[in-house]
C-alpha cells in the first residue's frame, strides 16, 4: 500500500496538469505492517485505532464514492455508511489481506445501493459538451472547468465503468484488487478500465481542442 | 490525455489519474473523520438505549409473569397444606420414599432404595 501512494505523490510531479490539491505526504502513507496492527487493534475494540483507519482511508473512500454517486454529499454520506458497516464487519475481515480492498469493496457497496435508492441525479443530467462557464482566465478556473468536465465524463460511465478507473488510475490498485473489489474477472476490469480511459480521454481532447 | 499512455496501457495513466483526482478529491477530510467517528459513537450510544429500553419491558414481563404464577400456584399449594406434604402425598401414592427423605438422612440410602426404579 505504501508503494501505491508514493506511486501517486510521484504521479503528481510528473504531470503538467492539474496539480494534487492533496498530495500524499509521508504521514497519509499507508504502511502494511502498521495497518495489519492497526486493524487488529481495531478488531479487538479499540475505537482510536479505528479512527487513524478511518483518517488514512477518508479521503479515498469518498474520492470512490464520489465516482459512483456524483454528488459530494451523497457521496460523504454512502462513505460514512461504508465505514460504520466495516466497523460492524471487522470481526469477519481476514488480517493476512490488504484492508484497502477489502474496505472500496464495502464502500462500493454502500455508494452502489444509495445511487440505486436515489431518484434525482443530479450530475448525471449535467451536458458534457457543455464548455463550463464559459472563457475561464486563471489557473484555478481551468481546473475548475477540467473538474467538471471530467465528473460529467464519469457519469456518462456505467458506474462499474467510473470505478474500474477510478480505482486503477486514481487509487492504484491492481486489476486483479479492483476485480475482488467488484466482484467480477481480471479480463473485465480490464476492458472497463479500457472503455473508461477511452470515453474520458475523447471528452478531454475535445475540452482541450475548444480552449 | 498522456502521449505515452494508451487505453491498453496494464500501468495506471499519471496524468489522466490526477485530473480524475483533483476532479474527485473531496473537501476536509479530517472534519469528515470526526463525523464519522461521531456517528459511530452515536450507534454504540443507541444500541444501548434501544437494550435498556428492551430491559425496561423485560422487568415488566418478569413481574407480571411472577405474578400470574403466583396467582395460579398459589391456591394449589394451599389445598395441599405445605410443599412437603405435596410431595409426600406424591410419594405415598407412588409407594415409595419421599426424594426429600432421602436428601436429609443422616445415613446414605440404601443402593436398593436408590436403583429400585432401574432394577424394576
Amino acid at each position: 500500500m505504501d508503494c501505491r501512494n508514493a506511486g501517486l505523490g510521484k504521479r503528481v510531479t510528473q504531470g503538467t496538469m492539474a496539480p494534487d490539491p492533496q498530495p500524499p505526504g509521508a504521514d497519509a502513507r499507508i504502511r502494511g505492517e502498521d495497518e495489519s496492527e492497526l486493524v487488529s487493534r481495531a478488531q479487538s475494540g479499540d475505537r482510536a485505532a479505528f479512527g487513524v483507519l478511518v483518517e488514512r482511508y477518508a479521503a479515498q473512500a469518498r474520492r470512490v464514492a464520489r465516482a459512483v454517486l456524483g454528488d459530494p454529499d451523497d457521496a460523504d454520506d454512502a462513505a460514512q455508511d461504508a465505514f460504520l458497516a466495516a466497523l460492524t464487519k471487522l470481526d469477519r475481515y481476514d488480517p493476512q489481506r490488504p484492508f484497502g480492498p477489502w474496505l472500496m469493496r464495502i464502500v462500493a457497496n454502500a455508494a452502489t445501493d444509495r445511487r440505486r435508492r436515489r431518484t434525482v441525479r443530479r450530475t448525471e443530467q449535467l451536458d458534457p459538451d457543455l464548455p463550463a462557464g464559459g472563457p475561464r482566465p486563471d489557473a484555478e478556473a481551468e481546473r475548475a472547468a477540467l473538474g467538471e468536465r471530467l465528473r460529467a465524463g464519469l457519469a456518462q460511465l456505467t458506474p462499474r465503468r467510473r470505478l474500474a478507473v477510478v480505482l486503477f488510475d486514481v487509487e492504484g490498485y491492481t486489476h486483479r484488487e479492483i476485480a475482488e473489489i467488484l466482484g467480477i474477472p481480471d479480463g473485465s476490469v480490464r476492458s472497463e478500465v479500457f472503455h473508461a480511459r477511452r470515453r474520458l480521454r475523447e471528452l478531454l481532447a475535445d475540452w482541450k481542442e475548444e480552449r | 490525455m498522456n502521449d505515452r499512455h494508451t487505453t491498453f496501457d496494464a500501468q495506471p495513466d499519471p496524468r489522466l489519474g490526477a485530473a480524475l483526482r483533483a476532479a474527485l478529491e473531496p473537501g476536509d477530510s479530517a472534519a469528515f473523520a470526526v463525523s464519522v467517528l461521531a456517528r459511530v459513537a452515536r450507534a454504540r450510544a443507541s444500541a444501548w438505549e434501544v437494550l435498556a429500553a428492551w430491559a425496561g419491558r423485560g422487568i415488566v414481563a418478569a413481574a407480571v409473569a411472577a405474578l400470574v404464577v403466583g396467582l395460579l400456584a398459589g391456591p394449589a399449594l394451599s389445598r395441599a397444606g405445605s410443599w412437603d406434604e405435596a410431595v409426600a402425598a406424591a410419594a405415598d401414592a407412588n409407594g415409595s420414599l419421599p426424594p426429600t427423605s432421602l436428601l436429609t438422612a443422616a445415613q446414605p440410602p440404601e443402593p436398593g432404595a436408590l436403583f429400585a426404579s432401574l432394577v424394576e
